[in-house]
């Protein structure tokens, strides 16, 4: 073995390990983005019904997050707006300061990104809270206004994110730039505008995408800061607390198409730079022709892309998946009626053989409760009741909500004989148990 | 001090230095320090209606801080201090579990992958975490569920028979939250290793070191800095992370700030709440102080 792939980390093994990394990346995306087309209730690949659209209709529909959507933008704008310049001024305080008084600066404003998101949020409500009691508002006031104590609380760590994306640009700037300018005459603060900011636009951009990415996303800090109010986040954090649905894997599906396609233009946008940089640009065939040229234009990408999209939304919002659900329905009402006639038949065997020794222990159900049976209607009914068919019933429900289940034929059997019951309560609801002996 | 002010002021002019020193006093004064006080204060004090507050009863207690020390009838509080304990016991769990997984990817990104492997490699890192977090512990919840897609697949290729609750045994959770701060780790550890000389790795290679001991003497050394700078902030987010414990946790086990959360929002005690939280962020900073003496790792290394 050469060492020459293995000891730097190349080869097979890296090629493998990326693979593997990236489907641990991606794997739960893409299985999240194929149950948004599920028409099951709960989000799930298998068993697959229909083919459904449905759910970004329910999504689209979900007032409280929509109404959340929109604070969270007017939230976003205001947080970008403040801790873009907060950042920016920390950067520069730290590229002028003495090296031992900029490890204690940087220290202390990089503590906001450190600290557990609940403990920035409780403080922030804490601290604005005895703020306003000195000045006497009362509990209607701005203090105790949940959007601004969201936008105190975010900015506190996110012009912390903001400043190292301007640190990492500082670091390239070269300072006898500003010195030349100033040196030919111009005064310090057009030196500031034209020399340094220009320097800093890109950065000033990262910046502000971040932070209103940073301040969208968040949870632990605005579920305390917000009070009673929601942001889109919360709102989806109680949603998903209170049950799962699919018109979440919806809202992921838009997320992530939104963010492959601003990925792509991006892409697609420094390339354009590189060549034009280097001035390959006119050498290469790509941009001398002028179809080709446009295609590959960020814009070109953006509008083919944005039209794909199009096409598929309406698509889409044209499929209709009821007669798909009216079939699957009637199925399981057929599986059902069969069930109980097999239930049926069995029983009326068991009444002619009328055998009080013959005690059928109640099947294994082959039921995947999450309550390990003890709902199933088997684990109830006394062991010499006769058992009930096997559910073959995917439902969480042990199968309690299976119209058989609720059939007189299984009501409990007038000898009981306490034997193989399988109930984890040792027959202590049995309710045979509590009949006298006839 | 003052000559830097002028310097400053006449490089950039006034109306910037105004700019820089106003917006960083704001902002260490106001949002930084200022809560972080409001919020020690207010933890040593009774919860009391608002009538009474300001009044003879508002006095200084440590009483917050010793209901975490012991119950109500004189025992030891275990349930509390067990609660923090597992919560640092599993973010040191699942920041271990990052770096093992993160370290060989920020490597092969660093030096094996060239041209468009590495952008697209760089692209697909960053992609997922676009996506909401709670969205993200969501997705996980759809895998590990009782009917989930896992429980779905084993059952049916008859590896198991009735549902595991991945749930309740916390690896919902731990895989979330490992998920979930990858990104944090891997940068850290690019940047650093990003500034090996490749000659450095060629010449052990030469003298006849074999692989691990090339990453051992000469790659983990450079990238130490970055390992501690990503570790740090990967432990701190799974110590103090309320999202995803409160969409994976099982039912009996608790994070610590869901505790926190529990006796602001279901209690109502804001006071107890506010000891909690301070008790949680000095544990968590006294920690990875220590862990950095150890290591021997200066906090001006984190954020790179």
């Amino acid at each position: 073995m050469s060492g020459s792939s293995k000891s730097t980390g190349g080869g097979l093994f890296a090629i493998g390990y990326s693979l593997l990394f990236f489907a641990f990346l991606f794997g739960p995306l893409i299985i999240m983005t194929i149950t948004a087309f599920n028409s099951s209730s709960f989000p799930r690949i298998t068993p697959w019904e229909c083919f459904t659209t449905d759910w970004f209709g329910a999504l689209i529909r979900d007032q409280r997050l929509m109404s959340g959507l929109s604070t969270s933008v007017g939230i976003g704008i205001g947080v970008v707006a403040i801790s873009v310049p907060l950042g920016l001024a920390g950067a520069l305080a730290l590229s002028e300061v003495s090296p031992r008084l900029r490890t204690a600066l940087y220290s202390v404003l990089i503590i906001p990104i450190l600290v557990p998101g609940v403990v920035l949020g409780i403080s922030t409500i804490v601290f604005w809270g005895s703020v306003g009691r000195l000045f006497g508002g009362d509990h209607g006031g701005i203090f105790y206004n949940g959007t601004f104590l969201t936008l105190a609380g975010q900015v506190t760590f996110i012009a912390a994110y903001a400043m190292l994306v301007f640190i990492a640009r500082l670091q390239r700037f070269d300072p006898t730039l500003t010195e030349a300018a100033l040196d030919l005459g111009a005064t310090p603060g057009q030196a500031f505008r034209k020399i340094l900011m220009p320097f800093l636009g890109p950065a000033i951009g990262s910046a502000a995408f971040m932070a209103l990415l940073a301040s969208f996303e968040n949870y632990n800090t605005t579920v305390f800061t917000i009070l009673s109010g929601n942001t889109f986040t919360t709102a989806l954090a109680s949603k998903v607390r209170l049950g799962t649905d699919p018109s979440l894997s919806a809202l992921a599906v838009i997320i992530i198409a939104v963010t492959l396609i601003g990925a792509m233009i991006n892409e697609a946008h420094n390339r354009r730079q590189e060549l034009l940089r280097t001035g390959r640009a006119s050498r290469s065939r790509l941009y001398t022709n002028p179809v080709t040229r446009w295609l590959t234009h960020p814009a070109g990408i953006g509008i083919i892309l944005l039209g794909c999209a199009a096409a598929l939304v309406y698509a889409g919002s044209e499929h209709d998946s009821r007669a798909c659900r009216a079939d699957l329905i009637e199925q399981k009402r057929a599986v059902q009626e069969r069930l109980l006639q097999e239930q049926r038949q069995r029983i009326e065997e068991q009444k002619r053989l009328q055998q009080p020794s013959a005690t059928t222990p109640p099947q294994p159900s082959n039921n995947p409760s999450p309550f390990g049976g003890a709902f199933s209607p088997g684990g109830l009914a006394p062991g010499a009741a006769p058992a009930p068919a096997p559910s073959t019933n995917p439902s969480p429900f042990g199968g309690a909500f299976n119209p058989s289940a609720l059939a007189p034929e299984a009501a409990p059997a007038p000898t009981p004989v306490p034997s193989a019951n399988p109930s984890p309560f040792g027959n202590a609801f049995n309710p045979g148990s509590l009949q006298p002996k006839p | 001090m003052k000559g830097r002010w002028q310097e400053f002021a006449g490089r950039h002019g006034l109306g910037v230095a105004l700019f820089v020193g106003l917006g960083v006093g704001f902002w260490i004064l106001f949002l930084i320090a200022l809560p972080q006080i409001a919020m020690f204060d207010f933890s040593l004090r009774h919860n009391l209606p608002p009538s009474e507050i300001g009044g003879a009863k508002d006095v200084y207690t440590l009483s917050n801080y010793a209901a975490f020390f012991q119950s109500a009838d004189g025992s030891a509080n275990v349930l509390d201090m067990g609660v923090l304990f597992k919560t640092m016991l599993a973010a040191v769990f699942v920041t271990i579990i990052d770096v093992l997984i993160c370290y060989p990817i920020a490597f092969i990104l660093a030096h094996s992958a060239r041209g468009v492997a590495a952008r697209l490699m760089v692209i697909g890192l960053i992609v997922p975490f676009w996506v909401n977090e709670i969205l993200r512990a969501f997705a996980f919840r759809v895998i590990f569920g009782a009917t989930g897609v896992l429980n779905g697949i084993g059952m049916g290729m008859g590896l198991w028979d009735s549902p595991i609750d991945f749930i309740r045994a916390d690896i919902a959770l731990y895989s979330g939250l490992t998920y979930a701060y990858i990104l944090l780790m891997i940068f850290p550890i690019y940047n650093a290793v990003e500034a090996l000389d490749r000659n450095q790795i060629e010449a052990a290679r030469d003298m006849g070191a074999s692989w691990w001991r090339v990453h051992w003497r000469v790659v983990l050394p450079i990238a130490k800095p970055g390992i501690a700078s990503g570790a740090t902030m990967v432990f701190m987010l799974t110590a103090g992370a309320l999202a995803a414990p409160q969409i994976l946790g099982g039912p009996s086990n608790l994070w610590f700030t869901q505790v926190i959360y529990q006796w602001f929002n279901e209690a109502g005690d804001w006071q107890r709440g506010s000891a909690y939280a301070a008790i949680l962020l000095l544990c968590c900073m006294l920690f990875v102080m220590l862990v950095m003496r150890v290591f021997k790792v200066d906090i001006g290394a984190i954020g790179r």
